[in-house]
């Protein structure tokens, strides 16, 4: 049985409690941004349509709580991601520095087939704030540090002016296209054309 | 039922994602067939695996993902009406007619998407159709996660602003009370777990509980995203709403919980002009739940708020913010009247913080939240509480790091009275906060109130606090911290001697207290403190009259002479001894005669009396020699006295060299090289000559005891070392002759430097064990072969001398 053909692609965006996770969902997905901080809670996804190589394709693009307290549940929805987005604020070194644990964190939760060559892509937001006078992370820094994770492709953007988000996911559409991640392909030991497979469920009738 | 144990549940698990997996198999084969019957068939045989009511809430939230990224394809399906020529809203009757309810419900969420997608009908209708219908799940994990199901499938459906789902009959409202009506059901079924299964398992629900509340608190996330909530309908709808259903749950975990969120999804001007409803709320609350944490976290938001932005100051002005967190701390205290103390003043040290950022010169916000503190915790002993006595600590400190200037803290009256509530230990390191702050500030206090205030606040370290045995103390610390007083004296100072001169007696009352290991430390400073003031007056030409008390050095001295009497107490008659010879040279400059006399009186009495020591004999006869020597006001007669005394000090040293050293430089109190010092010639040369008897005493000694010694080494080596001293005695007496006969004192003839010139050589050349080549003495001789080459006046004086 073949694979199907895959239309939609699931990406993951995590990163430090507000360096713009939702923001720059917001920006891609409906072209809005607020400067107000609000917290997420859990995980949220919105989906946006992409057309690539003649294909339309459903991206469905998940928001993650960056404040450990709001992730009560785990991460069950890591399971399928297709590209995962690492995001910082280029005038916070934490929000940097902690790039590793997010990536390491999700390689371990999401158990990819090939960690190896898992695509990611890591955002360096908030680049509009104070004219780049406050900013503490170099381009430089943080190309190299993608380059030593197998040369993960890199952005600089700003959620608030649009700047750069566009191209940010479409080279995270890209890469979640070619990901490796095939589905996996479900075959059942016995195949009864004629099974009415009765529920197991022990629970209530509800 | 409840699982045994992990393994189980993880059995379970797997079971069921068994299931799931095969069915989905089934269902992607209907759906490649286009097959519409078969795909409900097997949806619903998925979906009835999320029935089991036997995973814990984690595991569950992996099934559900499972069947969740399914349904995502039978969406898709559904969505094209080609493939199953079926209408939308046919569709929407037929899944209802799966068997079991949960499924039957998934596919109608799921479908109901599809059909506000195909906006055949408005948005609102479904919405609040399906709102309704998931009500047909009572179970509390079912229905919560069937809920979040019916949340994230119309997440992008939701009629606001700009959506393509508003207009008509559509607006954001209905999508406002679509989230709104779905949170609170579903917050109802969460607190429902708390009352559900035998008291045994009560604390492994508690755990599930918690791990289901995101589902809850993602409710209130969607509505902050909502376009269109403006601040109107937030204060008009949003928050009546939310903290209604949040009072009325009265279960402590949700409550907190949920003013976690508020706090937290909802942007920071809408809390401000909130604040009130906000914070009415939180004495309506369960007593169990942690206020104090909900009122810190909402005070540190808007704090950094503040901090972020000043544009947005006047907006804090204007709602009053200050005094509405201050009433609403208050009452929060007062009606949790079992609130640990730590807890309470953690939350006046957000509210200071709070202040401080947004109010910073607001100093009676300070001083008020300072004295709520007071007040809470009077009555009360001294805080033992280690979490307790840190947070008055941070709530004392914030103050000291904000004005960078510590006289601002000075006059917060309810400051000292907050410090007395810390236990000595920790007021000590309080009152070094408050030193160090100074000292780093660099700040001039100045004013003898604010010195009284200040010493007042450092009294730990000024004096023995109730209940502090000496034996506690830690030698290096104890040290430390005088250290930092005698630093802080120094940084007291007013221009005006009047002020000055009352800071200084103020300074003096409170050290005076401190005993004798403090003394030590304070009165050194303190002297010099007032020794100033002295000098000061000097330079502005002698008394300032003032209003009342006159400040004159007279009357500042006398306080010194007082205040280092108390020294010679402790023990430590050789400070004494040193600060009473500052005073002299002090009093001297200031003409002052019999008051540089009663100074020098006091010296010679500790001499006489305390300093037995015969090295520290040797060091205080040498600076009672150098300061007499400077001493210019001194008539004849006292002159003379003192003088006469010093000479005798010297002779009656213990060592014969120390003699020799002290007696020829009390030949320097006999000639002084100023214009109207003394030049007394004959007693320059008494106090020589007497060296020199001294220096070949001590020589005839040595080489009498190196005569009888035996062959024993060491001790001939210690006899030379005496004899070539005594040898050395001579040369350096030999400079003092050579520096009065080039002043000019008639008294000190070139014979007597010959003969010495003589005595040395012979002795060099007789004695072996003195090395041939001398270089001090050399030196010397060189020196005298300059002289004689110079010419002139002096060379002439020197031509007679041969060397």
């Amino acid at each position: 049985m073949p694979s199907r053909r895959r239309t939609l692609l699931k990406v993951i965006i995590l990163g430090d409690s507000g360096v713009g996770k939702t923001s720059l969902m917001n920006q891609y997905v409906n072209k809005k941004f607020s400067n107000q901080y609000k917290a997420t809670i859990g995980a949220d996804f919105l989906t946006k349509e992409v057309q690539f190589e003649d294909r339309l394709f459903t991206l469905q693009i998940w928001d993650t709580a960056g404040q450990e307290r709001f992730q009560s549940l785990g991460v069950a929805f890591y399971r399928g991601a297709d590209c995962c987005v690492l995001v910082y604020d280029v005038n916070s070194m934490k929000s940097f520095d902690n790039l590793n644990n997010w990536r390491e964190e999700f390689l371990i939760q999401a158990s990819p087939s090939d960690p190896e060559n898992f695509p990611f892509v890591v955002i360096g937001n908030k680049i509009d704030v104070d004219g780049g006078n406050s900013r503490v992370v170099s381009e430089k820094k943080a190309r190299a540090w993608c380059a030593s994770k197998g040369n993960i492709p890199y952005f600089e953007t700003s959620a608030k002016e649009g700047i750069n988000v566009e191209e940010a996911f479409q080279c995270i559409a890209k890469n979640a296209l070619k990901s490796g991640e095939e589905e996996e392909i479900y075959l059942p030991d016995t195949i009864d054309v004629a099974s009415n497979s009765q529920s197991r469920s022990s629970g209530c009738e509800c | 039922m409840i699982p045994d144990g992990i393994e189980d549940d993880d059995k379970w698990l797997a079971e069921g994602i068994a299931a799931i997996q095969l069915q989905a198999f089934y269902l992607h084969r209907a759906l490649d067939a286009n097959n519409l019957r078969e795909a409900l068939k097997y949806s619903a045989q998925m979906l009835s695996e999320l029935r089991t009511s036997k995973l814990s809430p984690h595991k569950y939230y992996e099934l559900y993902m499972r069947a969740f990224d399914e349904l995502k394809s039978l969406e898709m399906f559904f969505k094209d009406e080609s493939r199953h020529g079926v209408s939308i809203v046919d569709l929407y009757e037929l899944v209802q007619h799966a068997g079991n309810i949960l499924p039957r419900l998934y596919l109608l969420c799921t479908v109901g998407s599809v059909y506000i997608n195909s906006k055949e009908v408005p948005a609102k209708d479904v919405l609040k159709d399906l709102v309704e219908m998931c009500r047909g799940v009572q179970h509390p994990i079912r229905g919560l996660f069937l809920r979040s199901y019916l949340s994230q499938v119309s997440r992008d459906k939701l009629p606001d602003i700009g959506s393509h789902y508003e207009g008509g009959d559509d607006t954001v409202m209905d999508a406002v009370d679509f989230v709104l009506q779905n949170f609170t059901e579903m917050n109802k079924l969460w607190v429902r777990m708390e009352h559900q299964g035998p008291h045994q398992i009560k604390e492994k629900l508690e755990k599930e509980r918690n791990e289901l509340r995101d589902l809850v608190g993602k409710n209130l996330h969607v509505l902050s995203q909502v376009e269109g909530v403006d601040l109107e309908m937030y204060k008009d709808t949003v928050l009546p709403r939310v903290l209604e259903q949040v009072v009325d749950c009265k279960d402590d975990l949700a409550q907190y919980y949920l003013m976690e969120c508020i706090i937290q999804v909802f942007p920071d001007d809408y809390h401000l002009q909130t604040l009130e409803t906000l914070l009415n709320a939180c004495p309506q609350l369960q007593p169990t739940v942690d206020t104090k944490t909900v009122l810190s976290q909402l005070m540190g938001r808007l704090s950094n708020y503040a901090a972020s932005n000043v544009d947005v100051l006047p907006e804090f002005l204007q709602v009053e913010a200050f005094t509405k967190l201050s009433s609403a701390i208050g009452r929060v205290i007062e009606a949790q009247a079992d609130m640990p103390i730590v807890g309470a003043i953690t939350l006046y040290v957000s509210l200071l913080t709070f202040t401080l950022r947004v109010h910073p010169d607001r100093l009676d916000y300070v001083d008020q939240v300072l004295g709520a503190c007071v007040k809470k915790l009077s009555g009360k002993p001294k805080l033992q509480d280690n979490r307790a006595t840190k947070q008055v600590v941070a709530l004392l400190s914030a103050p000291l790091e904000k004005y960078n200037d510590t006289v601002t803290a000075l006059t917060l009256s309810n400051y000292p009275r907050v410090m007395d509530y810390l236990d000595n230990g920790t007021n000590k390191v309080m009152a070094m906060v408050i030193i160090e702050s100074i000292m780093k500030n660099n700040s001039c206090i100045s004013t003898a109130d604010k010195v009284e205030v200040l010493f007042e606040l450092i009294k730990g370290l000024i004096k023995d606090l109730d209940g502090t045995s000496v034996d506690e103390l830690d030698k290096e610390d104890f040290e430390d911290e005088q250290n930092a007083v005698a630093r802080l004296i120094h940084m007291l100072y007013n221009d005006d001697p009047e002020e000055m001169l009352k800071m200084i007696c103020t300074v003096r009352k409170h050290i005076m207290s401190g005993g004798p290991r403090r003394l030590r430390f304070t009165i050194p400073p303190f002297v010099f403190s007032a020794l100033r003031l002295v000098r000061q007056l000097q330079g502005q030409g002698g008394d300032v009259v003032g209003e009342e008390v006159p400040t004159t050095p007279k009357k500042i001295f006398q306080l010194l002479n007082q205040t280092i009497e108390a020294l010679s107490y402790v023990p430590s008659p050789e400070l004494a001894l040193r600060l009473y010879l500052q005073c002299a040279e002090a009093a001297n400059d200031s003409d002052l005669e019999p008051i540089a006399y009663e100074f020098f009186t006091q010296a010679f009495v500790l001499y006489e009396e305390e300093i037995a020591d015969s090295k520290a004999q040797v060091t205080a006869i040498h600076l009672i020699i150098g300061t007499l020597q400077r001493m210019h006001v001194f008539g004849v007669e006292n002159r003379d006295t003192l003088t006469h005394k010093a000479t005798g000090y010297s002779a009656k040293l213990l060592k014969k060299p120390d003699q020799c050293r002290a007696v020829y430089a009390c030949s320097h109190l006999f000639w002084v090289d100023d214009q109207d010092g003394i030049k007394d010639g004959e007693r320059v040369l008494l106090c020589l000559k007497r060296a020199l008897r001294i220096a070949n005493a001590a020589q005839q000694m040595a080489s009498v005891a190196r005569g009888s010694s035996g062959p024993v080494t060491l001790f001939v080596e210690i006899l030379n070392k005496s004899v070539q001293l005594s040898l050395h005695l001579i040369e350096v007496t030999l400079i003092r002759y050579l520096y009065f006969f080039e002043k000019g004192n008639p008294n000190i003839v070139n014979a007597a430097i010959q003969g010495l010139v003589e005595l040395i050589t012979n002795e060099l050349q007789s004695d072996s064990t003195t090395p041939t080549s001398d270089p001090f003495f050399s030196s010397t001789l060189r020196y005298i072969q300059f002289q004689k080459q110079k010419g002139g006046a002096m060379g002439e004086k020197f031509a007679s001398i041969k060397v």
